[in-house]
């Protein structure tokens, strides 16, 4: 525990960070498009890791709140008839909405957090098969209402028209401003309390812990940098619909974090980095590309199936992932 | 009369689901494993009948079982490092898995449906006085409950029977006495393939388009149903899924169209409830899966 | 010694790195009762677990009737011949009397003369016939123990392990669980008895060794089971 508190935690994975979005800006075109994926990706997976890491519990339901931090910062970016064109009985107090890009994204993670803390107070009570069954309910429900209830949102439409600001500066500054606030709350007193809590429950509420309200804070904070990874996201894409942030983006997401280790802020980093790397690859493999020397072209669909495949090969003989310790498992019993 | 056949259709509906739910039960029972791919047996299964579509129907029913069947025990090995797991690991682990199959479906068969016309006929009404009933309504209460009551029997009558209820009751102390882990566990696998392979057949026959997510939007509301009605006893997961289809069936039914779109949001409120008020109620055993703080 | 049924050389049993039983050696020959006594997490419990291949030695080796046990599956261990009455009997309360006693026969290697044995521990046992039909969580702590005892014994077992049986129950009832035992003993069975209670494995047992602490202090016979001293060191394991 004392190991994720010191400097050199943060070091690697920011020096990772800011490499990639270096390189990146050098790469033509169309391969820039997929070293910002990457790094909006590595936003989401450091914000899922924030509320796993430290609380023991997994969630399915962290999209959610990419979700709504998404549609919150598309919504108030984009022009008032466009709005009410693609749903005319939307809120006025949404469809007159308009703020800039900074605001869209504080927006965003304010949106998130608040989601997450509402979520939180229901749920936080709940550990293990339990919270993993009610999280997914969650994103179920997020994504069923989203796209029904025409008063908040497109609904099944695209949203589009969303300004495309996520640049590989703010991309970058992004998620590397993520990472220093994960890094800051797993090494203060909340984030210690919470981990040894999560390790020995009787001991900590033996000590007067509050393992509650412990979680809802972690969870309102993970939601909160996961609703600002959807402002980044919908600014990246210029789109969105509910199906971009619904259980492929889920699934992706986890598997990022899975693989690359659940047991640190470097392994989500670099889970996700390599993911959406191969991910990168394999999406164009299947259109067909010459790699110089070899040419890989694999039907459409290998790519999911690779993922998948991965996802679980890792799950079954290496829990920990790729940088995984032997100490630090996907969290169990808790 | 009106009300007489949404209750029919609704109870075979719930059959169907409660063939799924025993499945779920069945094998969480013996390795407290939630199997989030269990969705994918039927997928499978429909794809072979999808495949054996101009063959003989019986052939296309054992090619169905044989691929069903053959599927869970391929999954009984895959989930073995597993065994000793926490629940979590498991519940991720198995939607990778759905995902994984989820993905192959997509690459073999594409992500446009295809139709499965198995046993059409069945698809034909009967008047039974003032009511029109399907064929495929009759048989698939008479076969869930064939199905259903056939596993009760195997359960408390054979001695493998009696080996999985003492595992799903007390793991450790079933091993201390010799009871073949791995063989109890197989057999609970192979059992629940069998309730998804007629299940499927049934199915299909309602529901010709195949697609590749065909059983995971069904084990979805059948896992829904085996949390509400209870996980740790088979009876009441088994009762749980057939209230949730028979819930899904009446409520499709009863609905104006804009209301049924909600559909899973209230489903999933329901389960987000139950969790809350009462995992002490109806998990008493498992308290270390249901911890709450 | 060669006539050796169940030999413990070195045993060590650490949970997580931290020592449960730190090198222990000892031999119950054929047909023999040797007790382990001694305060609560000596070690006696892991030490069975061990044998029954449920828990991993650290070091060390179980063998029964020469051949070491270790790195088998408890199935196979069961089959061959070693059967364990578990600590609070862990009965199945929802299972009937007869289905619980039907369970243990899944540990034997042969169904042949299954009948036979579960008339013989019938006899032994009226309760497992008395009350054959109702569910066994109904049962008194007393009539728990010997359905235990008898779903261990329909396994054809060589060797028995007995996990403190005297726990929980009168001493009235303790009286009648020993005189079966002692009838189990006549007929060969060699037995393994820990008990934490330890009057009651002194007077009975071949030996009693007297485990402290994961290491063995001391071997007592039924003679000393007067001497104060000594059970007092069997206690608190000086």
């Amino acid at each position: 525990m004392r190991r994720l508190g010191s400097a050199s935690q943060l070091v690697a994975p920011v020096a990772l960070l800011a490499l990639v979005g270096l390189a990146g800006s050098f790469t033509s075109r169309s391969v820039q498009f997929q070293f910002r994926f990457a790094l909006v990706m590595a936003t989401i997976v450091i914000a899922l890791y924030v509320f796993v890491r430290n609380s023991g519990v997994v969630s399915f339901g962290h999209v959610s709140f990419v979700a709504v931090g998404a549609f919150a910062a598309g919504l108030t970016t984009v022009p008032e008839a466009l709005k009410l064109s693609l749903s005319p009985d939307l809120f006025p107090i949404i469809a007159s909405a308009e703020v800039g890009n900074a605001m869209s994204l504080g927006l965003a993670a304010a949106v998130g957090g608040l989601f997450a803390f509402l979520v939180g107070v229901a749920l936080m009570r709940l550990s293990g098969l339990a919270a993993g069954i009610a999280t997914f309910a969650v994103l179920v429900i997020t994504n069923n209402v989203l796209r029904n209830w025409e008063a908040i949102g497109p609904g099944a439409r695209t949203l589009s028209l969303v300004p495309e600001t996520t640049s590989f500066m703010q991309g970058t500054v992004g998620v590397i401003a993520v990472a220093i606030l994960a890094f800051l709350y797993q090494r203060s007193r909340w984030g210690r309390v919470l981990r040894a809590s999560s390790e020995d429950p009787y001991a900590a509420q033996g000590s007067g812990v509050n393992i509650y309200r412990q979680r809802l804070v972690a969870f309102t904070l993970s939601g909160a940098l996961a609703g600002f990874a959807g402002g980044l996201f919908v600014h990246l894409l210029g789109s969105i619909t509910t199906q971009q942030v619904y259980l492929d983006l889920a699934f992706l997401t986890l598997a990022m974090l899975v693989i690359g280790g659940v047991g640190s802020l470097w392994g989500a980093v670099v889970g996700a980095l390599l993911v959406s790397g191969v991910n990168s690859l394999l999406l164009s493999a299947e259109d067909g590309i010459g790699l110089g020397f070899v040419d890989l072209d694999v039907p459409t669909g290998t790519r999911l199936v690779t993922l998948g495949a991965v996802m679980a090969l890792i799950m079954l003989f290496r829990p920990t992932g790729i940088t995984g310790g032997r100490e630090i498992r996907l969290p169990g019993l808790r | 009369m009106d009300a007489l056949q949404t209750i029919i259709d609704a109870i075979a509906l719930g059959s169907v689901y409660a063939l799924v739910a025993m499945g779920i039960g069945l094998v969480f029972g013996v390795m407290r494993l939630v199997n989030f791919a269990h969705g994918e047996l039927i997928t499978f299964g429909a794809y072979a009948l999808v495949l054996t579509n101009h063959l003989p129907l019986v052939v296309g029913i054992v090619v169905c079982f044989a691929t069903v069947i053959g599927l869970s025990l391929a999954m009984e090995v895959a989930y073995r490092p597993l065994r000793t797991s926490p629940p979590t690991t498991m519940l991720v682990t198995t939607f990778a898995v759905s995902f994984l199959l989820q993905a192959v479906a997509l690459l073999a068969f594409g992500a446009r449906g295809q139709n499965a016309n198995v046993l059409e006929k069945l698809n034909t009404a009967v008047s039974i006085g003032d009511l029109r009933v399907r064929w495929v309504t009759l048989v698939s209460i008479a076969v869930g409950a064939v199905l259903l009551s056939g596993t009760a029997l195997i359960l408390r009558r054979t001695d493998i029977g009696l080996q999985m209820r003492a595992a799903a009751m007390d793991f450790r102390t079933a091993q201390l006495l010799g009871v073949r882990a791995t063989t109890v566990i197989r057999f609970a696998f192979v059992l629940a393939g069998v309730l998804a392979a007629c299940a499927t057949v049934l199915l299909v026959v309602s529901r010709p388009l195949v697609t590749p997510g065909y059983g995971f939007q069904l084990v979805i509301p059948a896992l829904v149903g085996v949390v509400v009605g209870g996980l740790d006893r088979l009876t009441s997961a088994t009762l749980g899924g057939f209230a949730v289809g028979f819930a899904a069936s009446v409520l499709g039914d009863v609905l104006p169209a804009d209301g049924r779109v909600f559909l899973d949001t209230a489903l999933f409120l329901l389960v987000i409830v139950v969790l809350l008020v009462r995992p002490g109620g109806l998990f008493t055993r498992s308290r270390a899966a249901w911890e709450r703080v | 010694m060669a006539d050796a049924m169940l030999e413990i050389r070195g045993l060590e049993i650490r949970y997580a790195g931290v020592p449960a039983v730190r090198g222990i050696s000892f031999e119950v020959g054929r047909g023999e009762v040797v007790g382990l006594v001694g305060p609560n997490g000596a070690g006696k419990s892991s030490t069975l677990l061990a044998i029954m291949g449920m828990v991993e030695p650290h070091a060390g080796d179980v063998l029964v009737d020469g051949r070491s046990l270790v790195g088998s599956s408890t199935e196979e261990i069961v089959r061959g011949g070693v059967s364990l009455v578990p600590e609070g009997r862990r009965i199945f309360p929802e299972l009937t009397v007869d289905e619980n006693l039907r369970l243990g026969l899944q540990g034997r290697r042969s169904r042949d003369g299954a009948e036979e044995d579960v008339e013989q521990a019938a006899a032994l046992f009226p309760v497992v016939r008395e009350a054959r039909d109702r569910p066994a969580g109904v049962l008194s702590g007393g009539q728990q123990q010997q359905l235990a005892i008898a779903r261990s014994l329909v396994a054809q077992p060589s060797v028995l392990l007995l996990d403190e049986p005297s726990l929980g129950l009168a001493p009235k009832v303790v009286e009648d669980v020993f005189a079966a035992l002692a009838e189990i003993r006549g007929r060969g069975v060699t037995i393994l008895l820990v008990e934490q209670r330890a009057q009651f494995a002194v007077g009975f047992a071949d030996r009693t060794h007297v485990l402290a602490n994961g290491q063995l202090r001391l071997t007592l016979t039924p003679a000393d089971a007067g001497d104060t001293d000594k059970m007092a060191a069997a206690y608190f394991g000086h």
